[in-house]
């Protein structure tokens, strides 16, 4: 979605409403109430105290909007973030924590942000041109421009990848600069980030998120718009593969990345295929990805790993995200690979120094952006600043970067003389370690604070994309906030709120426009599926019906006992057709114990925690595994999986009736039902949704065959046949077919055979089977594929099969087949299937 | 000195493995004191694919790649070695060791022998203070970087016992440290760690050693084994390019009964076989070495 169909969305507010309060008074009470510390450049006013650039235009537009307004909007922005689902993790730690999108945008006139965008695009040519000649002629360490210490020292200078040109002439396709301002003012670079820089998704989460909440503001004050830069991103990598409709892969750790959030985020908005190491495959010296089709060419891989992780042959043999064999591909120019393994080492603090140096000599020009003061210590010269003014100084390590708590320590500076002590003994004894640094603390912006405007340290993220024409600058940023002062908003991490920057143009945009002008090739596809999706969307489908079965069982052993309660008043909750619900919930680990009193027995079967079968235990799998769809379900259904998590969990020591379980268990069903319509209907019918379909009806099948072994068996009671019934959805259809009372040969008819029913066994395995035919084969030899036969077998036994012949040994041995029909589509297409091989490490001192 | 060296790994699978890939790093080193005359590799069962490619620090690597089932991995390298090392300098030779320390960062070259390379922490040799520490008693202000290298050589002999069950091919140099045993790779890692905790260019060598049979006794086939030292870049005018030799498990300055066959930073650079088999069972390893002497040839 764009930021211009979100304008689409919500109704604007009732303008009269704005009217009732004075704009002018209220916009005094904002700005005379700030107070930015003194001696620290601030993004509203300047040193003069005067509004800075854009930001009377937004606060006057902002104005307009009551107090009430005001908040009512930032809080539907954060209702937007948790239905979307949109979070991270933060470093070593497992959790996902909500997006905390911070209220105000950081607002940038258009002559501000043309100065500091002519900075980073001389910066990223300068980075593209020195990691070039670091991994390749190395002339500026012969020629003393660099010493060989700062390159040499850093963990990132990955030696494999020397004298590596890269494919598609380019190391670095993305580069990004942390930014604030200095002391005077000026734009500064705090560090630049040419590894794997994150925070483009986000950027894009925040301008969608804030956009619908103001679309007013966002129109009126000619805000500049993102797609052009991403669509130049993708044409910039698309350009620098041989092949002219090339495969590119975003290459993620996977699901427990602290940002794969926004990596599925950008993988779906760039229409990349999202693979994890696995994934991928080097054969005949060139790079493929596994598909459900075999494997098929990839020419780029976006990736988002660390570079010493990427080949277990030539980095770190421990190596379990990499893939195998992939610079030698590298080497041949077989894939691009972007940014190169081996930038990060352009992130060395010990750089900067060298920078402004080394910019004449490539390049002829000044540094227009540079960073603070910085003085390498294994440079004796640098050595000797260092030591004589330890007190105005930071010391840092010069090759590892710093994460949350520990920068909060260094910047604290003085105040931790032990830790300085400590720092100056290293400093003595490796002194090429350390880089000392004049730093300032950080420059301020607004932020929204109950009410009110208060002066807090940011740091703003800027990306450049290397495209054939040239660098290109997103036109916002990835600008994150401290809610506290003196707080380092670097990393993301408690207390950190991010915010989006809105440059603003002097003149309106041009509102991005799907129409080409060029005709792209016409496609159905997005091409084919990779083997892990495909894996994770069948067990998708699998757990949500699995979740479905639960609770149906649940429902209709309420109803039993209900029933039974009322026909015999002694309360026989020990009637046969009961049991044998007690007994399957409890096989199937939804319950801990079969004897468990009807109400205790219903909320552990839905909600417990402790269990593994349970409902909400099924529900959080299936939740567990779409985050690692991200990209490929329709995004409500996220919300959709929210709600039925919300249904199922209750709080600790609520004892619900049996009556309010009954409305759980249906709204729970309500909620899976909506997630089938999801699936069914926004998605592409495609591989994709074939695999969650698949899922379904396999479990449904398999699910049903369990029933009617146990309640359409020969020897089943009216009562048992009607939990069959009811556990098939379908009374009514019998009620409407059949005017006599239940009889089993019909219920099973009905529940297995009868392929018009959509709850029977004989549609999941119409529907299986319509699947597979529509799946790729993997040779064009014209014969069924193993497991397609399985399946055509099942169908031709349905089909000729009576009800008198399903008795309790052919429903356990269609059961059984059932199984082994799963398990062939697992073999077939899915990375992890029982056949699969997993890599193992060489090992042993030889 | 001439030597026949022959190194025969074997790798017995439990299930059959369909595919894999994987790094030799058997041949020789060439120059600094010796000359490879001959040499050769068997591989069964027959690779795929092999390439072969010098690495960052001047090693032959072999990659091969093993497209057909097997349940056995053999490879044998043959290879004939003529080793002439100049004497070791007389001790205390050479510049401090501060010296050495600024000198070697101050090369203007990322050569793949410029001691800038070895002077960080690697992937297998992380820094730890308790051996900075445990270094340091050796090198008092001004004192000659070879002088003190060699008498941490000897304390690592006389403070350290060699033992082959204490540590495994992954020990962390601290580990094998805070036990005070291990094998060669263990001693050559922890003296490595020490070193560069002082800031000094220290290399990881693996090769073979000359070993004498007991008097009157014959050779025993395949009864050597592979083995690792260090080397100190002690300032350009000493040794071979500044790089000199020290075996702390033997407590010598290596000279003609060492074999080298690479140099890197550490084990992970220099490791003789790794890679990738896909495979669900287990793996067993025997190793075969001979490192015949040619006045001995019988």
């Amino acid at each position: 979605m764009t930021a211009s169909a979100a304008l689409a969305d919500g109704p604007l507010p009732d303008a009269s409403a704005w009217a009732a309060d004075d704009p002018a008074a209220r916009m005094r009470r904002w700005t005379e109430a700030y107070a930015p510390r003194p001696g620290l450049a601030d993004e509203l006013v300047d040193a003069e105290g005067a509004l800075r650039g854009g930001w009377p235009r937004f606060l006057e537009r902002l104005a307009r909007l009551d107090d009430r307004e005001v908040a009512a909007r930032f809080l539907s922005a954060e209702r937007h973030i948790r239905d979307a689902g949109i979070s991270y993790r933060v470093y070593g730690d497992g959790r996902e924590h909500p997006w905390p999108l911070g209220s105000l945008p950081l607002v940038i006139d258009a002559a501000d942000w043309a100065e500091l965008s002519a900075g980073i695009v001389q910066r990223a040519g300068l980075m593209e041109r020195i990691v070039g000649d670091i991994y390749g002629a190395g002339r500026l360490v012969a020629e003393g421009f660099l010493p060989a210490g700062v390159v040499a020292g850093h963990p990132e200078f990955l030696r494999p990848v020397h004298g590596i040109a890269p494919p598609g002439g380019r190391w670095l396709p993305i580069y990004a600069a942390d930014v604030g301002r200095g002391p005077d003012g000026r734009w500064q670079v705090l560090a630049d980030r040419t590894q794997a820089p994150s925070g483009l998704g986000y950027a894009l989460e925040n301008r969608m998120v804030l956009a619908r909440a103001f679309p007013d503001l966002f129109a009126d004050l000619h805000v500049e718009r993102l797609p052009g830069f991403f669509q130049a991103f993708r044409a910039g990598l698309a350009a620098s593969c041989e092949r002219s409709d090339p495969r590119i892969c975003l290459l993620t750790s996977g699901p427990y990345s602290s940002t794969y959030v926004e990596q599925a985020a950008l993988a779906r908005y760039l229409g990349f295929l999202l693979v994890e190491g696995d994934d991928l495959v080097v054969r005949d010296g060139l790079l493929h990805v596994r598909t459900i089709a075999g494997l098929k060419r990839t020419d780029a891989v976006w990736r988002r790993i660390d570079a010493d992780y990427l080949d277990p042959m030539e980095l770190r043999s421990d190596s379990r995200l990499g893939v195998p064999g992939i610079l030698q591909v590298l080497r041949r120019g077989g894939a691009v690979v972007g940014n190169m393994p081996g930038s990060g080492v352009l992130e060395s603090a010990a750089l900067s120094p060298y920078l402004p140096a080394i910019a004449r000599r490539l390049t002829g020009e000044e540094l227009r952006l540079t960073g603070p003061r910085t003085w390498w210590c294994g440079d004796p010269d640098g050595l000797n600043h260092a030591l004589s003014n330890l007190d105005h100084l930071t010391l840092r390590p010069a090759a590892t970067p710093l994460r949350g708590p520990e920068r909060d320590a260094m910047l604290a500076g003085p105040a931790l003389d032990a830790a300085r002590a400590h720092a100056v003994a290293a400093l003595r004894e490796r002194p090429f370690d350390w880089v000392a640094q004049e730093t300032a603390p950080l420059s301020t912006m607004p932020a929204w604070q109950d009410g009110r405007l208060v002066a807090r340290p940011f740091v703003m993220r800027v990306f450049a994309a290397a495209t054939p024409e040239g660098w290109r600058v997103l036109p916002s940023a990835f600008c994150r906030v401290a809610e506290r002062e003196g707080a380092d908003p670097s990393e993301m991490r408690a207390g950190i709120r991010s915010a989006d920057v809105w440059v603003l143009s002097d003149t309106p945009v041009d509102t991005p426009t799907l129409v080409h002008t060029s005709a792209p090739r016409i496609r159905r596809i997005a091409g084919h599926l990779p083997s892990r999706a495909a894996d994770n969307l069948f067990w998708f489908g699998r757990y949500l019906e699995r979740a479905e079965a639960v609770i149906r069982l649940v429902q209709a052993h309420l109803g039993v006992f209900t029933e039974a309660v009322a026909a015999d008043a002694s309360g026989e909750a020990g009637a046969p057709t009961a049991l044998a619900i007690r007994a399957l919930l409890k096989e199937w680990g939804s319950v801990s114990a079969a004897d468990l009193g009807p109400a205790a027995l219903a909320g552990e079967a839905l909600s417990g925690k402790t269990v593994h079968g349970s409902a909400l235990s099924h529900g959080l799998e299936a939740r567990r595994i779409a985050a690692s769809l991200r990209e490929r379900l329709p995004a409500e259904s996220w919300r959709a999986l929210a709600d039925l998590r919300d249904t199922l969990v209750y709080a600790e020591g609520w004892a619900p009736t049996e009556a309010q379980l009954f409305g759980k268990a249906e709204r729970a069903l309500g909620h899976l039902a909506a997630l089938s319509g999801l699936i069914h209907e926004n998605m592409g019918h495609a591989a994709g949704w074939r695999f969650a379909d698949m899922g379904r009806r396999i479990e449904r099948a398999i699910n049903t065959c369990s029933f009617a072994l146990r309640f359409c068996g020969e020897e089943a009671s009216a009562e048992d046949l009607g939990v069959m019934l009811s556990l098939a959805d379908s009374q009514i259809a019998y009620g409407a077919r059949y005017l006599v009372g239940v009889s089993r040969d019909a219920v099973c008819d009905m529940a297995v055979l009868d392929p018009n029913n959509p709850r029977s066994v004989a549609y999941q395995i119409q529907a299986i089977t319509a699947h597979l035919d529509a799946l790729p084969a993997l040779a064009a030899d014209g014969l069924p594929e193993a497991h397609r036969r399985r399946a055509l077998a099942l169908a031709v036994t349905l089909q000729t099969s009576e009800a008198a012949d399903f008795d309790a040994e052919a429903l356990e041995r269609f059961e059984s087949d059932l199984e082994g029909l799963a398990n062939g589509i697992a073999s077939r297409y899915f990375p992890n299937g029982p056949d699969a091989l997993r890599p193992e490490k060489l090992t042993g001192l030889a | 000195m001439i030597y026949t060296l022959r190194h025969l790994t074997t790798y017995r699978y439990a299930r059959t493995v369909r595919f894999a890939r994987c790094n030799l790093r058997l041949r020789p080193r060439d120059g600094e004191g010796q000359r490879v005359l001959e040499s050769a590799l068997h591989v069964a069962p027959e690779p795929t694919r092999r390439l072969e490619r010098r690495d960052f620090f001047g090693l032959d690597t072999l990659t091969l790649t093993l497209d057909e089932p097997h349940r056995e991995f053999t490879v044998e390298a043959v290879s004939r070695v003529a080793v002439e090392r100049p004497a070791p300098p007389p001790p205390e030779a050479g510049p401090s060791w501060e010296t050495v320390r600024a000198a070697a960062l101050a090369l203007p070259s990322l050569g793949p022998d410029g001691p800038a390379h070895f002077q960080f922490p690697s992937q297998r040799v992380p820094l730890d203070p308790a051996v900075t520490e445990y270094a340091r008693t050796s090198f008092p202000p001004g004192r000659s970087a070879y002088g003190g290298a060699v008498e941490l050589m000897h304390r690592i002999r006389d403070d350290f016992r060699f033992d082959a069950k204490a540590t495994t091919v992954s020990t962390p140099p601290a580990e094998a440290f805070a036990l005070r045993a291990g094998v060669c790779q263990d001693f050559a890692h922890v003296m490595i760690a020490g070193l560069r905790g002082l800031g000094l260019p220290a290399a990881y060598v693996s090769g073979y050693l000359r070993t004498r049979p007991p008097p009157g006794r014959p050779r025993l086939r395949g009864a050597d084994a592979s083995h690792a030292w260090v080397a100190l870049w002690c300032g350009l005018e000493m040794g071979e390019g500044g790089w000199i030799g020290l075996d702390p498990t033997n407590d010598c300055v290596v000279r003609d009964n060492h074999i080298v066959v690479a140099r890197g930073r550490d084990y992970a650079d220099v490791a003789p076989i790794d890679g990738i088999v896909a495979s669900a069972g287990s793996q067993k390893l025997t190793v075969e070495v001979d490192v015949i002497p040619e006045d001995e040839a019988a």
